[in-house]
């Protein structure tokens, strides 16, 4: 579903993204970690080119997204994003963040979209705040409105970019939650996310990344109890055990 | 004397009258094609191309670089020696609208570079095109912060607009050109045609200084 090939990125003279690769399969749940600066928010970003890649290949659904000429209008429609820091349209409702790409990019009627947001922000758990403004809702509920937002576009692929790192903790649960439903429902995910519970949970496979690198891949039981690497097994002890 | 003066410039008003009518048609054209252009342009310069930038960043030096009177000038009488005739009426509304426009694309510009850049990659994200991300995600957001200086160059120009009265244009400030030459007392001639400006003007101040006041107020607020 998503192949990453020799990808490499620089960021003026940093070299963020060195000769990746990366294969998640359909449904597969790929968490990726690793400390601050190791490229993993790059990475992921590469999958609907909001970050473009200066050599290798990346094919998301077939689709080449490293070719300039690709339609990323299409490929973005398939791919729904999640934001560290939610990004909702403060000058909309939470269910008009929800329907605007159905409306404006899949061309839906308004009552058929309103019905699709509806709907989305019942999966999610705020049916009743429809109506509300972000700045109106809780961290958590802005996020699981963002998520609604990203599953509007019926998309393949979901996307999460650190989804819970911006939030209190008490309301990082009901966040995980609507994640790991979409995980059971067999959504193919990419979470860059330090929450090694979800990763337990629902993950297929743990990327390690560091110092744009991926150190390590493996499912999550064999990661955390025999992870080969040294830089892994520093990683882990540090946020393991905070 | 002053009751003489005053009973001439009483006869005088419907003169008055139709000068501040050519005033006020000079400047709501040029503020509405100003408006219309700058926002054009400012949401253009947005889009980061690169030769639309160095084009933009070009006419926006020039014009801002030079003064007004200059540019009507060049409008006004250097335009016809290239074969374009243009009445005094047109090359006002053409060298305001262009001068309106250069200052109007820097307020919309900054005001979009405002918003920040986590709403256009969210709308990017879900598939949303350029001109999509601006329409309905960036420019509204953007509004609100634009209005408050827009108004504030609307009270600019519409008092710019007295230099057009230099090519002839019979506005209401040549209207006091044309009378004191009847009515030889500075004063109130002159007081009467700021007044007809001050009136103009004044409101739009006021509900400048109002937007800027609530924008701040909810601002704090947040």
């Amino acid at each position: 579903m998503i192949r990453f090939r020799n990808v490499n990125k620089w960021f003026g003279p940093l070299h963020v993204l060195q000769a990746i690769n990366l294969d998640v399969a359909r449904s597969e749940v790929a968490v990726v970690c690793g400390p601050s600066g190791s490229g993993k928010s790059t990475l992921i970003r590469c999958i609907n080119r909001l970050e473009t890649i200066v050599s290798g290949e990346i094919h998301v659904d077939g689709v080449p997204v490293h070719d300039p000429g690709t339609d990323l209008i299409h490929l973005r429609a398939d791919v729904g994003f999640v934001f560290q820091q939610f990004n909702l349209y403060p000058h909309m409702t939470a269910l008009e963040n929800v329907t605007l790409a159905p409306m404006k990019v899949r061309r839906l009627k308004a009552a058929h979209a309103r019905q699709l947001g509806l709907d989305l922000l019942d999966k999610v758990g705020i049916h009743e705040k429809a109506d509300a403004y972000p700045a109106q809702l809780s961290g958590g509920q802005q996020q699981r409105v963002a998520i609604a937002r990203g599953l509007a576009m019926q998309p393949k692929i979901m996307l999460f970019d650190e989804p819970t790192s911006a939030l209190d903790p008490e309301m990082i649960n009901e966040v995980l939650e609507v994640m790991i439903q979409l995980a059971r429902d067999g959504m193919t995910m990419v979470v860059v996310t330090h929450e090694m519970g979800f990763a337990r949970e629902v993950g297929h496979k743990v990327i390690f990344m560091d110092a744009g690198q991926i150190v390590e891949t493996a499912p999550p039981d064999e990661f955390f109890t025999r992870a080969q690497s040294e830089r892994t097994l520093l990683f882990l002890s540090k946020i393991l055990t905070h | 004397m002053w009751g003489h003066y005053l009973q001439s410039l009483m006869a005088s008003l419907p003169f008055f009258f139709k000068g501040l009518g050519v005033t006020v048609q000079v400047a709501g054209l040029s503020l509405t094609i100003g408006t219309v252009c700058g926002f054009a342009l400012g949401i253009a310069r947005a889009g980061r191309v690169r030769a639309v930038d160095l084009a933009l960043s070009a006419y926006l030096d020039l014009i801002r670089g030079t003064p007004f009177l200059v540019q009507l000038f060049i409008i006004f009488f250097i335009l016809p020696e290239w074969g374009v005739h243009l009445d005094a009426f047109a090359s006002a509304v053409l060298s305001l609208s262009v001068y309106g426009t250069a200052y109007i694309c820097e307020i919309v510009y900054g005001a979009l570079q405002g918003v920040g850049p986590g709403q256009k990659e969210a709308a990017a994200a879900s598939g949303l095109t350029w001109l999509q991300q601006m329409r309905y995600v960036v420019v509204p957001q953007a509004l609100r912060p634009i209005l408050p200086p827009l108004v504030g160059q609307y009270v600019l120009l519409i008092k710019d607009t007295a230099v057009v009265s230099v090519i002839g244009l019979t506005d209401v400030t040549r209207v006091g050109w044309l009378t004191v030459q009847r009515i030889p007392n500075g004063i109130l001639v002159f007081g009467l045609v700021g007044l007809m400006y001050f009136l103009i003007c004044y409101p739009l101040v006021w509900v400048s200084n109002r937007l800027e006041t609530r924008l701040t107020v909810e601002e704090s607020s947040l």
